[in-house]
């Protein structure tokens, strides 16, 4: 069986833990603790080494699912789970106050990961905040990552079929940019 | 409620308790108090690591927890970390949201790093001003 690891990242609040918990077949694992940083966030809790959760996709394949933590100070977690690696799903609460300086931090933080694997971004509380646009989204990847094909999509974590169609989104990602890389290899 | 970090009461009272560790057993070489979410509390001797250390500490209190819950054997009691120089301790102080991490030198025997290192613990409960630690 081949096991795909997919990250899901994003800043605190964004979601994380919940669209992990809205997809997982499994009861997922979390490592949730009182937060007593509400100045960043108003959450009740906030996840202080992973989330942890599974997906079968065929009887070939399955995808195991790490929720990071989303405070910086927890960079080093992010550092032990990025190595296996071949996706993230980077989610960006667009309430916050600047949801593309977000983009662009977790952009540059990741960027040796970005070289080699591949990311789709969902923007959470669209409905909520319009503004940053998904074109400035777009607009911000593009100029990161030039000519790299990156799925941004507005997403309610609660919602399983919304988060399954970004996993979904990445794992096609994965495969076309594998397939690319095989023809440009291709003599 | 004020944050147990930002709460002076509580960090003299830690910083008390870690004191009193350090003179029953000389074989401490760092002790820490964090909060659950990962922010030091008060350390002993004082750490220059921007709060990474007390990040790890909370996280790795968290997987055992996780791991206790997995393994359906109740709330995790204390974590060991056995290295070549050394062992450290960590463990919750009961009632709140709070873990103390404890690093003994390798003279130190196991036993007894335990032991003070759930006197200190267990002398903390009455801490004031922070609420009592949610179930596993």
């Amino acid at each position: 069986m081949s096991e795909h690891v997919i990250l899901v990242a994003g800043p605190m609040g964004a979601g994380k833990t919940t669209a992990i918990r809205a997809v997982s077949e499994t009861p997922v694992v979390s490592t949730e603790a009182v937060n007593t940083d509400r100045a960043t966030s108003d959450k009740d809790t906030t996840t202080v080494a992973l989330d942890y959760g599974e997906i079968r996709i065929d009887d070939e394949e399955r995808i195991r699912l790490y929720g990071l933590p989303g405070q910086r100070r927890f960079e080093f977690m992010w550092r032990i789970l990025v190595d296996r690696a071949i996706g993230m799903i980077l989610l960006l609460d667009n309430s916050r106050p600047d949801p593309l300086a977000d983009l662009a931090e977790y952009l540059e933080a990741f960027d040796g990961f970005l070289q080699r694997g591949s990311l789709v971004v969902g923007v959470t509380r669209h409905d909520h905040a319009g503004t940053p646009q998904l074109g400035e989204h777009i607009a911000v990847v593009a100029q990161r990552l030039p000519g790299r094909s990156v799925p941004v999509l507005p997403l309610d974590p609660r919602d399983s079929a919304e988060t399954r169609l970004a996993l979904m989104s990445l794992i096609a990602t994965i495969e076309m940019e594998a397939m690319l890389s095989t023809t440009r290899s291709t003599p | 409620m004020t944050a147990p970090h930002r709460d002076p009461d509580t960090v003299e009272a830690c910083a008390r308790a870690l004191a009193e560790l350090k003179d029953t057993c000389p074989s401490l070489v760092f002790a820490s108090l964090v909060t659950d979410d990962g922010f030091e509390i008060v350390s002993s001797p004082s750490s220059h690591d921007d709060g990474r250390l007390a990040s790890m500490s909370s996280s790795v209190q968290a997987l055992a927890d996780a791991v206790a819950r997995e393994m359906a054997v109740g709330v995790s009691e204390y974590m060991i970390i056995a290295a070549e120089s050394g062992h450290i301790i960590q463990r919750r102080v009961p009632g709140h949201q709070i873990v103390l991490a404890a690093l003994f030198d390798h003279h130190e025997t196991l036993g007894k790093a335990l032991s003070v290192s759930r006197v200190t613990a267990e002398r903390l409960r009455t801490l004031p001003g922070t609420t009592t630690a949610p179930a596993a």
